[in-house]
């Protein structure tokens, strides 16, 4: 995996992505976040986005394990033949902001939608992320074409 | 989500991409940040001062992982980061730096500072090196 990073967090960083979001989809559109939150997904994940064209899925969950579990995120990653299904039943990001007294912005998942889409594209996977509740998500990547 | 361990190179983006946009886009989201920051930090400097101000940056050290020499006198308080964390992660990732990367900290620091009374001396030393220094003081009235 690219990064793995030790040591303690700082959390609050969820805090200035939430403002973050916030204030470029307001000043600079949406087109602005997409610019952005593909060129993470692409450029600062390079390595995940390189092996998912290679049809590699290894780093992205090693990745979701990682770092879920280094922020206590209340999670599974379930794996079948078909689709990696990464269930967040506590999004540790959500839980920060709500741990500060932020409101998470209406466009907070935004943040993951987008990177999933930028790391699938040109790949032989696609993503479908489902917000499922306040703080949960779906995100299930699978193989195009399989239902 | 993008782990907060990744902010930073989230940020670094954010950066490139305001920095096209000109006519202070970049200048303008450091006090959009420094406004969010005033959240954490505003109230503490403005009733304990450099007492305050040293007691979020030792919660900083700590939590962000950073060398950091905090030297709190009673007139100033001098913060020699001898090396930050937050650059160094900017420059160890795959998207490249943004070479105006370091300007955010005073950019949403010197405001804050401001608002809360005080003087702030940055030194940035060199943005491609993770060390800076910065000596705060309280404004002096004269009135």
């Amino acid at each position: 995996m690219r990064y793995r990073e030790t040591g303690e967090l700082h959390l609050d960083f969820h805090g200035a992505t939430n403002t973050t979001i916030s204030y470029i989809a307001k000043n600079f559109g949406e087109k602005a976040l997409h610019e952005i939150l593909f060129a993470v997904g692409q450029k600062v994940y390079k390595s995940i986005h390189e092996k998912l064209k290679q049809g590699d899925a290894s780093e992205l969950i090693e990745h979701w394990q990682y770092f879920f579990t280094r922020e206590k995120g209340v999670f599974k990653i379930k794996e079948t033949p078909d689709a990696i299904v990464l269930e967040v039943a506590e999004c540790p990001a959500v839980r920060q902001l709500l741990k500060l007294g932020l409101t998470p912005s209406p466009i907070f998942c935004t943040q993951t939608i987008l990177v999933n889409e930028a790391l699938c594209e040109g790949t032989p996977f696609e993503f479908k992320t489902e917000v499922t509740g306040y703080g949960k998500c779906r995100q299930t990547i699978a193989k195009r074409g399989i239902k | 989500m993008i782990p907060s361990d990744h902010f930073v190179r989230f940020y670094n983006e954010v950066f490139k991409f305001l920095d096209k946009q000109g006519d202070g886009a970049l200048e303008n989201y450091y006090l959009e940040i420094s406004r969010h920051q005033e959240l954490h930090c505003l109230e503490l400097f403005k009733t304990k001062g450099l007492q305050g101000m040293y007691d979020y940056w030792e919660h900083i050290r700590i939590e962000e992982n950073c060398d950091l020499t905090l030297n709190l006198q009673p007139d100033c308080l001098v913060l020699t980061m001898n090396k930050c964390p937050s650059l160094t992660k900017a420059m160890d990732n795959d998207a490249g730096l943004c070479l105006k990367y370091c300007d955010h900290c005073p950019g949403w620091v010197v405001p804050l500072l401001k608002n809360a009374g005080y003087d702030c001396q940055y030194d940035i030393i060199d943005r491609q090196l993770p060390r800076c220094r910065m000596k705060i003081t309280r404004v002096i009235s004269w009135t």
